[in-house]
């Protein structure tokens, strides 16, 4: 009965659910049943979930099965399955051996090193994927014979390839036609669905958290007169998140990157009668559409370059992209890189453009936490690595990764110090934290070839635990505000522990694996940045650049456990407080808000211990198709108790100031200095694009419209007046006197009479 | 038979009603002219659906500016003497034709012309009948341009919209309307007398050309261009000239200042076929006039001219309308760049390019369209336009807020929606053009896109979000109405269409692309200038080499694309024109 259920059917089943909710809102709880139109969304989400567990655990493995199949007998096919299915194996002790391999190695291109290293690792650890060969497999005909290839064996299409990359054999993708979109000439867009080992996950992240928010917003949102509206744009977000993981090529990602950010402005906007909310959601629109912009002329470059836009053609077939860029300016795959990373660094807020992350919490939590901290705005992230096939062929581009990453987590993590609004000390939070990811995806520049793998890995990995304690933190923050009467000010009250217990510790474990407390999500995820990090240090040549990037991957993670503690002490320590907005008897969040922040606590401490150091995570996404394949990487010990320290002296000075019993939250007042104001302000950001790029742009429209007004319509009407001037000289020879005229017949005959007289003198 | 209907129903219920029923009430007016409307909408569909029936033209190797239905009538015999003293008729026909893309803007007119009506029902009450009976003459004139394949029928049909136009500007249009008709008429008619300048010695180029008969019909003047091509100079010149009139008509800035004055001063439904018709017939005459004609004009002076013309109206447009304080002409600026995005995506000069353009001229009708119904209809609630008065309405007005919405998402180009299609195959048309500024012009064109966001939801937060703030009114006795069930009868459809071509473009596509494909056949067999010259070089040395792909390995269509990024001029020879260089 269920049969169609197995099979790719499922695919589609994922995005479809929101997608019928979303419609069956509009059409039918517009009108009956107004208060009941979370439960469509819920249903839907419910189901969706389920397929997206299903396609994950199945469907998708199924794939890898037969991808490995495809290649022969070798004994790693065996182990390969070994590790699907979760084995535990014995990393551990390769940790020292596996991070010394990049170390060894003198230069990128060096030839020798990593084909040692590798063969060494595939005899001991019982390798780690069906393709770990040193040279890009040639041509898809001696693919099978991939592993045999030796390295200095020249490849058969030149040169110019960064040496030594390997990737995943054979189709480990799922791909579903929809639709023709477009087919013009040699434009050639379909609707097509498309799930690999990256998207799996990325659903099951969407998904779980989306239902989760669901069954909250239903409890969270009630009473709201837009009711039906609200849930109607959640339902479309979800279905625009899910086709955004889904899809088959570039356009089509471009198409729900988006309407997500439609799916933003709707929801930011919610409230459209407060005019902070209308503003904040044109700000959000605008600003994304400055990344689209950077975002649309890579796909623009990809086209003219690839001659596709499809994913399954450019990521499939590994040997593809290094074919076509074969013999071509290498500053194009760059230029390609870095205008859709801008792409990125609108969608995920990075600076400059992050600016309009905080002001978006304008909108009602739960979305809040649903697109603007757990799924939306990790869009730039899953995009970079889903183009790490392209990235990998580029340092700059990744060593740019990592700067604006390195930049932005630092400087949010400033700002999120001194902010008293519960919600943009967590905006600012995400903010920092999607910088790490992006630190992390960086850090690659010092040696492609080799950390790609593990830069995705950890970056993608980070972005799955961050979601989980991030969405939490937000909830919980949602929550507070419920029975807060909407006073979200952190000043204005304090120790809501006693009153609120199930959000105290919802949010307290959500803050815990925030900051990073050892053995929780975040600690295993950001302990992984931070020793990819680490790695990129250790490869000669790079020792300043990643150095630096480390020192400040390490200052934002102390700032980070500060912060997080800051807004947990300032809201659950110290006297209890209410403000007069919250009533007379501030309550408790009702069920169908508390147990999807249990659930979502419960997650936010565990998940990364699950899947982090047992490796579920990594070794499924490293079946993503075109992601280069490097050795295994395993835990670093010194990063862990580093950072294991560093989250423990920032909850503890937070502690110190904010917590200890004797000093009463509310009289922590903060000291003035011009760095304090300095973070309070966000560095005046807002400021400084309003002097630099909204004002001058205001200007300049003026301008225009003035120039318009006075010169370019009165130059016409300046040639519409020629005629009458010219009129007007000739006119006075019209003048109506007989005289005049008589005047000038004379003077014509005179000249005539004297021509006929010249004519006839012969001169 | 339905074409004939097509165009001349609206103007026999026109002229029976200004001289049988000049003195109907308003209420008999307009449902005549309601009536009349739909009946031309239906027999335009039926016209649209006899189109589709016939047999499929993929495959087919067609001349551009060739109609698949036609119906020709002799006019007007002229004899000229030429240089033998043998006499040779000139034969001026009544060839009336449609193909791919004169079929969706038929369509597309008709469509708009009975929302015109709807959106003018009440607003229209001083002489009634007479202003639906303009409505109708103008929709005739509209229909003519884009049936007629001779061409100076195609002159007349073009000329003759002006008229109607102009009278409903003058008469039923806002407080500077005279100025604003006069202006509107004599600007554009200054502009198509250069045109007709450029016609006639055209058609008198092609008569010295073949030595033969004169050709007035499209299809046989573009085929006698295309066997003798005139001299390149002779098409710069020509290009210049016929580009005049639908430059202006266009409007490609810096030609454009007649537009917001006529727009803001014009009643609804003039606004709404100006913004949503009459502005193609600028671009409608490049594609179907000049690119066939001319094509090494086009490539010459088109497109250096007109794509930077088409990038500046694009940003400067935007940034006009992000100054506007009133609704309308923050509208018609934002005509003025997205007419800038069709004209770019024209002078692409390819497949994809030039789909493009159409497609954005179909979809800027639908959604400014659309756009004016909804600025006449919150107009005829509080009687001012101005952005500063007005603020948070969604309050007031749900549904008209929820229109405003959609639309203007779909005029600023939100996937999923009709604008986006035609923006985006524009613009990577003009990204992959075969020009060497291809590429810049694309990225300076897709900062509209950013800009357009801007202005346009400056303008849904200002007066649509936020609080109420209604302007001021004498009588406080009855609140204003939302939407009503004839306004959303209105605005249905054309919401609708732009949610079903932004889904489903294929259709649309597939209309229009046989047509697009024949005219990009001529086009290439000019190819740029630059190219011209290697061109010939590669001919000398018996063909360059087409076989460089192999050493890819790869499929050759990739090995196309690549190459196209190695080099942007083509690395493919094209087959060269025998006219050149003779």
């Amino acid at each position: 009965m269920f049969d169609w259920l197995t099979k790719e059917s499922v695919l589609w089943i994922v995005p479809a659910a929101p997608l019928v909710a979303c419609l069956w809102i509009v059409v039918v709880n517009q009108f009956v049943g107004r208060q009941r139109a979370h439960r469509p969304l819920v249903v839907a989400m419910f189901i969706s979930w389920l397929a997206a567990i299903c396609l994950a655990t199945t469907i998708v493995p199924e794939k890898f099965a037969k991808g490995d199949h495809g290649h022969g007998e070798e004994s790693h096919g065996a182990a390969d399955h070994d590790h699907a299915a979760g084995h535990e194996h014995a990393d551990h002790e390769h940790a020292d051996h596996e991070h010394a391999a990049p170390a060894e190695e003198k230069t990128p291109a060096d030839e020798t090193t990593p084909e040692e290293t590798t063969d060494e690792d595939e005899e001991e650890s019982g390798a780690e994927n069906a393709a770990v060969a040193d040279s890009a497999p040639p041509p898809m005909a001696a693919g099978a014979a991939g592993d045999a290839v030796p390295v200095h064996e020249e490849s058969s299409y030149g040169g110019e390839l960064p040496r030594g990359v390997t990737y995943p054999v054979g189709n480990h993708a799922v791909v579903k036609f929809v639709y023709q979109w477009m087919k013009v000439g040699k434009v050639d867009v379909a609707v097509t669905l498309r799930a690999d080992a990256m998207s799996a996950l990325m659903l099951v992240m969407v998904t779980s958290v989306s239902l989760l928010v669901a069954i909250f917003a239903g409890g969270y949102m009630h009473g709201d007169p837009g009711y039906p509206r609200f849930f109607a744009a959640m339902a479309l977000f979800v279905f625009s998140m899910c086709m955004l993981v889904l899809a088959g090529n570039f356009l089509l990602m471009f198409v729900f990157w988006e309407a997500v950010g439609l799916c933003s402005y709707l929801l930011i906007g919610y409230w459209y009668k407060k005019p902070s909310a209308a503003a904040a959601a044109k700000k959000a629109f605008v600003v994304n559409r400055i990344g689209d912009f950077g975002f649309i002329l890579g796909v623009f470059m990809v086209w003219v370059t690839f001659g596709t836009l499809d994913f399954e053609t450019l990521f499939g077939n590994p040997a593809f992209i290094p074919q076509v860029l074969n013999g071509i300016d290498p500053a194009i795959i760059t230029t390609i890189c870095i205008l859709l990373f801008i792409g990125a660094i609108g969608k995920s807020a990075q600076f400059p453009l992050h600016v309009w992350l905080p002001d978006a919490m304008e909108g009602p939590t739960p979305v809040s936490a649903l697109i603007h901290a757990a799924t939306m705005v990790t869009a730039g992230v899953y995009l970079v690595a889903r183009c790490a096939p392209l990235f990998v062929l580029s340092q700059t581009a990744l060593g740019f990764v990592a700067i604006i990453g390195a930049i932005t987590a630092l400087l949010a993590a400033f700002t999120a110090l001194t902010q008293y609004d519960l919600k943009r000390v967590l905006a600012y939070s995400t903010v920092s934290q999607l910088g790490f990811m992006f630190m992390s995806l960086g850090a690659a520049a010092a040696d492609p070839v080799h950390l790609m793998q593990p830069a995705v890995t950890f970056a993608m990995f980070h972005m799955f635990t961050h979601a989980f304690f991030k969405a939490v933190l937000f909830l919980s923050a949602g929550s507070v505000m419920h029975s807060m009467g909407d006073v979200i000010d952190m000043r204005r009250f304090s120790g809501l522990k006693k009153v609120m217990p199930v959000t105290h510790w919802t949010f307290l474990a959500g803050a815990a694996a925030l900051a990073g407390l050892p053995l929780l999500s975040g600690f295993w995820s950001k302990d992984e940045i931070l020793a990819v990090i680490w790695d990129a240090d250790r490869v000669p040549g790079y020792g300043l650049f990643f150095g630096a990037i480390l020192a400040v991957a390490l200052l934002a993670s102390l700032m980070t456990a500060f912060y997080t503690f800051r807004a947990y002490f300032l809201t659950f320590h110290g006297p209890e407080r209410f403000p007069e907005e919250a009533g007379h008897h501030p309550h408790e969040a009702p069920p169908a808000m508390a147990w999807p922040l249990r659930i979502l606590g419960v997650a936010a401490l565990l998940v990364g211990a699950i899947a982090g150091p047992t490796h579920l995570y990594a070794h499924y996404l490293h079946h993503t198709p075109g992601l280069p394949v490097s050795e295994p990487h395993g835990l670093n010990y010194v990063m862990m108790a580093v950072s294991s320290i560093i989250a423990i002296a920032g909850v503890g000075f937070a502690w110190m100031v904010y917590g200890k019993a004797d000093r009463k939250a509310y009289n922590v007042q903060e000291r003035y200095s011009p760095a304090y104001e300095l973070s309070l302000q966000g560095l005046h950001l807002d400021a400084v694009y309003q002097a630099l790029v909204v004002r001058p742009m205001q200007a300049l429209s003026e301008l225009s419209e003035t120039l318009d007004r006075l010169f370019v319509d009165k130059l016409v009407d300046a040639v519409g007046y020629l005629p009458g001037i010219f009129g007007s000289l000739v006119r006075p020879i019209q003048n109506g006197f007989l005289q005049s005229y008589a005047l000038v017949m004379l003077l014509g005959l005179v000249i005539f009479v004297f021509g006929v007289l010249r004519a006839i003198a012969g001169m | 038979m339905l074409m004939l209907v097509t165009i001349f129903l609206p103007l026999v219920a026109a002229g029976l009603m200004l001289f049988l029923d000049i003195r109907a009430t308003p209420t008999r007016a307009r449902w005549t002219a309601l009536i009349a409307t739909l009946a031309t909408f239906f027999a335009s569909l039926g016209l649209a659906g006899e189109f589709l029936r016939l047999p499929s033209a993929e495959g087919v190797a067609r001349a551009p500016v060739q109609p698949r239905m036609e119906l020709r009538h002799d006019w007007l015999t002229l004899e000229r003497t030429d240089a033998e003293g043998n006499s040779q008729p000139m034969r001026l026909e009544f060839y009336l034709g449609v193909d791919g893309i004169s079929i969706t803007m038929i369509v597309l007119t008709t469509l708009l012309c009975v929302c015109g009506v709807l959106v003018s029902w009440t607003s229209i009450t001083e002489r009634a009948a007479e202003f639906f009976a303009i409505l109708m003459v103008l929709e005739t004139g509209l229909i003519g341009v884009f049936c007629a394949f001779d061409l100076v029928l195609f002159y007349v049909f073009f000329e003759f919209t002006l008229i109607p136009l102009f009278f409903l500007v003058g008469i039923w249009g806002g407080p500077l309307r005279r100025y604003a008709a006069g202006k509107f008429f004599v600007y554009t008619l200054a502009g198509s007398l250069i045109t007709l300048l450029g016609l006639v010695s055209l058609v008198w180029q092609a008569t010295l050309q073949t030595g033969l008969e004169t050709p007035f019909s499209l299809p046989a003047l573009s085929e006698a261009l295309r066997s003798n091509p005139l001299p390149d100079s002779v098409q710069t010149a020509l290009f210049l000239a016929i580009a005049a009139g639908f430059m202006v008509k266009v409007p490609l800035v810096p030609f454009h200042t007649w537009l917001p004055l006529a727009h803001v001063e014009a009643p609804t439904a003039g606004s709404v076929l100006l913004a949503g018709v009459l502005l193609k017939l600028g671009s409608y005459g490049f594609l179907r006039l000049l690119m066939p004609m001319l094509p090494s004009g086009c490539w010459d002076v088109g497109v250096p001219l007109i794509a930077v013309m088409s990038v500046v109206g694009i940003i400067y447009g935007s940034l006009c309308a992000l100054a506007q304080d009133d609704i309308k002409k923050l509208v018609a600026y934002s005509s003025v760049a997205h007419l800038g995005f069709c004209m770019l995506g024209l002078f692409a000069l390819n497949v994809e390019g030039i789909s493009g353009g159409v497609l954005q001229m179909i979809n800027h009708g639908l959604s400014t369209g659309a756009l004016f119904c909804l600025v006449g209809m919150f107009y005829e609630r509080y009687h001012t336009r101005s952005l500063s008065q007005l603020g948070g309405l969604a309050t007031r007005l749900p549904r008209l807020a929820t229109a405003m919405v959609l639309i203007t998402f779909a005029s600023i180009g939100l996937p999923g929606l009709n604008g986006f299609v035609g923006e985006i195959l524009a613009l990577m048309g003009m990204f992959d053009a075969q020009h060497e500024f291809g590429r810049v012009y694309a990225a300076l064109g897709a900062t509209g896109v950013v800009l357009g966001a801007w202005y346009m939801l400056a303008m849904l937060q200002t007066a649509f979000f936020g609080e109420l703030k209604e302007p001021h009114h004498d009588d406080h006795a009855e609140p204003v109405q939302d939407l009503g069930f004839r306004e959303i009868v209105t605005l249905a459809p054309l919401a609708t269409l732009c949610v079903v071509i932004g889904l489903f473009p294929q259709p649309l596509l597939d209309i229009i692309n046989p047509d697009v494909k024949a005219l990009v056949t001529v086009l290439n067999n000019v190819s740029h200038p630059s190219t011209r010259a290697t061109q010939a070089a590669a001919e000398d040395q018996s063909q360059f080499p087409a076989t460089s792909s192999a050493s890819f390995g790869i499929p050759a269509d990739e090995s196309v694309a690549v190459l196209h990024l190695v080099n942007p001029s083509p690395a493919q020879p094209r087959p060269a024109n025998p006219g050149i260089g003779e």
